[in-house]
Parts: C-alpha cells; sequence; structure tokens
C-alpha cells in the first residue's frame, strides 16, 4: 500500500489517497481513515507527493507538521 | 408483571433504545451486499458497524449469513467469521484478532464510566461456532486505558447458544462522551498474551482478550457465528430490541452511507445532484438521507458511472481523483477531476449507475 497526496484548487493539500484505490481521505482528526493514515505513515507505509515523487522521511515529517 | 412493564418502571433501561450496539443481527451490510469480505488491513469494516482487527492480514472472512445455516428462532440474519481454510496462524504474543464494533460515546454516556456513579452493562449474544471451549469478549474505554476481558463458554460445536454477561462498573479509565468513541466491544477471535489479562476484572491497561480463551483463528475453517448481539444497562439481559428495518439502516448511515445502483431497478439510479465545471472537472452535492457523524467523509466510488445530464443521455464518469471537499454532516460540496466527459462547463449532471449493479459512491464516517 502507498499512500498518496492530493491538492486541491489552491495547490496546497486537501486530502490523501491510496494508490490504485478510488478513495478520497480528508486530513481531518476526526476522520478514523486519517488516524489510521498517520498510524500507517508511522509504521513505514510509502507517501508520495501530488506529483508522485516518493517522499523521505524528512519531506513527510514536515508535512504532518504542517498539518499540526 | 411483564418484563417490557418492569423495564419500563426500571427507568434507566427504556423499553427502546435499550440496545447501544448497532446492527447486531448483521441484518445491514451495505458495503458487501452479503458477500464475503476477507480483511486485509487492520480496523477493516465488514458487515455494517463491524470492524476487523487483526495484525496478520486476510486470515479470516466475514459474511452476512455464511454458512448458510438456519439462525436462531426470530431471527433472519447473523454475522459469520470464517477462519481460511490455510490460515495455518501460530498466535504470537503480540498477535490480536477481533470482530468489533466501537459504540459512539453519545449512545454510552448514561451508564457513567469513568464516574463514581458507573453502572452495570449487560451483553447478550447467540452464538454459533465450529469449536467449543472458554472464548472471550472484551470491553474497552476509548482512552486505552480502562478494559474488561470476560470468559464465556461454547458447550455444543455447531448448536445456536444464547449467552448473557454482565459487566460491572467501572470509575476508572477515559471514556468519551461525545461523537467519538464511547466504548469499544470486542468478540476475541485470537489473541497473544501481550493484549490479555485476567478474566472478568477491570484493568487499567489494555487487557482485550481474557487469558484462556480459545484463538479460533488457530483452527482453519473453524467457523464463528453471532447474532442478536445486545449492550445494554442494568444487570438484566433483556430480549434482543429489533427495531424496524429502516431505523437500524438509519443508525447504520450515521457511520456509513453507500449510494448504489445495486437496487434492483435497471442500475440507473442518481445518486447525487452535481455540476461540470469542464471537461474534465465535477462538482458533486450530496444531501445525506441522516447526519453523519462527523464532517470530512472518506469516500470511495467505483463500478461503472456515468453523468446522466438529459432525457436519458448520459456521459460516462471515470478517473476520478478528489480535489477541494466542503462535506459536512449533512451534505456539502465535492470537486473532482476526471476523464473528459465532453460536456463542457456548467451542465447540471446527476452521478449514477451507468445500467449494471457495479457504480456506487460511498461516505464514511466511521468511529
Amino acid at each position: 500500500m502507498q499512500y498518496k497526496i492530493l491538492n486541491g484548487q489552491d495547490s496546497q493539500p486537501c486530502g490523501v489517497t491510496i494508490v490504485g484505490e478510488n478513495i478520497f481521505i480528508p486530513l481531518y482528526e476526526g476522520n478514523t481513515d486519517y488516524q489510521q493514515f498517520k498510524k500507517d505513515l508511522a509504521n513505514g507505509v510509502a507517501l508520495s507527493d501530488a506529483e508522485g515523487n516518493p517522499m523521505t522521511a524528512d519531506q513527510i515529517k514536515t508535512f504532518l507538521e504542517g498539518l499540526a | 408483571m411483564t418484563n417490557a412493564v418492569s423495564i419500563a418502571q426500571g427507568g434507566s433501561n427504556n423499553v427502546t433504545t435499550r440496545n447501544r450496539i448497532i446492527n447486531g443481527a448483521g441484518l445491514i451490510d451495505q458495503r458487501n451486499s452479503g458477500s464475503s469480505v476477507t480483511p486485509s488491513t487492520n480496523s477493516q469494516y465488514t458487515i455494517d458497524r463491524w470492524y476487523a482487527e487483526l495484525s496478520q492480514a486476510s486470515k479470516f472472512s466475514v459474511q452476512q449469513n455464511a454458512g448458510s445455516i438456519t439462525p436462531p428462532a426470530g431471527f433472519t440474519s447473523y454475522i459469520g467469521v470464517t477462519v481460511g481454510a490455510s490460515a495455518n496462524v501460530t498466535v504470537g504474543a503480540g498477535d490480536d484478532f477481533f470482530l468489533t464494533q466501537a459504540i459512539e460515546g453519545f449512545n454510552t454516556y448514561d451508564i457513567g464510566w469513568g464516574t463514581s456513579n458507573a453502572k452495570a452493562v449487560t451483553v447478550s449474544f447467540w452464538v454459533y461456532s465450529s469449536l467449543t471451549g472458554t472464548f472471550g469478549f472484551s470491553l474497552e474505554a476509548n482512552g486505552n486505558n480502562a478494559s474488561y476481558p470476560i470468559l464465556y463458554t461454547i458447550s455444543s460445536a455447531n448448536t445456536w447458544q444464547y449467552v448473557t454477561i454482565t459487566i460491572p462498573g467501572t470509575a476508572i479509565g477515559t471514556w468519551n462522551n461525545g461523537n467519538g468513541i464511547g466504548v469499544k466491544a470486542r468478540f476475541v477471535l485470537g489473541c497473544g498474551s501481550t493484549l490479555s489479562g485476567t478474566s472478568g476484572v477491570w484493568s487499567s491497561s489494555r487487557a482485550l482478550s481474557p487469558t484462556g480463551a480459545v484463538n479460533l483463528i488457530s483452527t482453519n475453517s473453524a467457523t464463528f457465528y453471532i447474532t442478536g448481539v445486545q449492550l445494554e444497562a442494568g444487570t438484566t439481559a433483556t430480549p434482543f430490541e429489533y427495531r424496524q428495518y429502516g431505523t437500524e439502516l438509519a443508525l447504520c448511515q450515521r457511520y456509513y452511507i453507500k449510494y448504489s445502483a445495486n437496487d434492483a431497478n435497471g442500475g440507473y439510479a442518481s445518486f447525487f445532484g452535481g455540476s461540470t465545471a469542464s471537461n474534465t472537472a465535477l462538482v458533486i452535492s450530496p444531501f445525506f438521507p441522516v447526519s453523519l457523524r462527523a464532517p470530512n467523509p472518506t469516500q470511495t466510488w467505483g463500478g461503472n458511472l456515468r453523468l446522466g445530464y438529459s432525457a436519458g443521455a448520459s456521459a460516462t464518469l471515470s478517473g476520478i481523483s478528489a480535489s477541494n471537499q466542503q462535506i459536512g454532516v449533512t451534505g456539502g460540496y465535492g470537486a473532482y477531476t476526471c476523464t473528459s466527459h465532453a460536456l463542457g462547463a456548467q451542465a447540471f449532471v446527476l452521478p449514477g449507475g451507468a445500467g449494471d449493479t457495479t457504480a456506487y459512491w460511498a461516505f464514511q464516517s466511521e468511529l
């Protein structure tokens, strides 16, 4: 499984999807799939940016910090 | 005095809305429409409101009326768990396998757990398994700092058996009283020592299975079916609270709503209104039949989708990717890019099915 960031019309992240699946997970703390997304990242599941480029651990950390 | 009158006079346990469990008979299955699902990820939902917890992927399946046996008298459905024929699971210390329902805090706050006014609850259910022995059930606070594992016995294989368990109130733990998880109720399918604890005792640690419980998951092709699951305040197990189908469905839809073309009406159901912003852009405007638990639901979609736009004309809808979303608890606005539908901008459209049963669009706001 691999997550990918989705950007909104303002080119800012608006959610994530799972590569190969028709799913939209909002960046909302009250959403359990978002909570699971964060757990999965902590367990090493990969994340790519909106262009599909794999993100490094530092880039993922910065991304998550930006959401807090 | 009838049981019902006694309950009404008890005050704390209404004749209706006694059961804090939703879909305790497995009657509602929006996601899979009765088909089997083999959970591959932790917390994957199966039959409405019931999710699988697992430390090893794809070791068991869940299906409404699995095995097609006759349910207990008064029921037409049950929740069936079947261990894979070649699962070959050896439960390690850190392994865990559960069938779980998280109950919303709004539906448990009156029980008063975590306070000096905590009440007892009684859990009752029908169970049928290919195995016999002492099985496990547990409750846990959302703060993961109060849990109560308890053993119950299945004495005869492949026979429906009614089980009641009374659990005392507790003042320990952090319990949510709002739209988060109030309590997690777990049927143990397998659990190692790390998450196990003494049966019949409240613990401030995560004791999600009673020590000594049968690890169903370790027997290939083993079956475990439940129905009539009820959790109610008090020390008496009252008869299962039958709700009208529409009521049970609405209770489930607070957490998951699936618009589907699998409606026995030609497969052309329109799900909600929408409009186009360009050849490759779509906006939808769902209005939910019931208020969701929380805003910003997860969305999934699939199957042969189309955009109806006038007098039966339609365009294929595919290649969908979400962008801006403003979806609240009653509905809202969702924008997407998609493969060209060639309708240009500012067309009013009706996303829906393309004539078969496959199309769906779902909104999930589970606990």
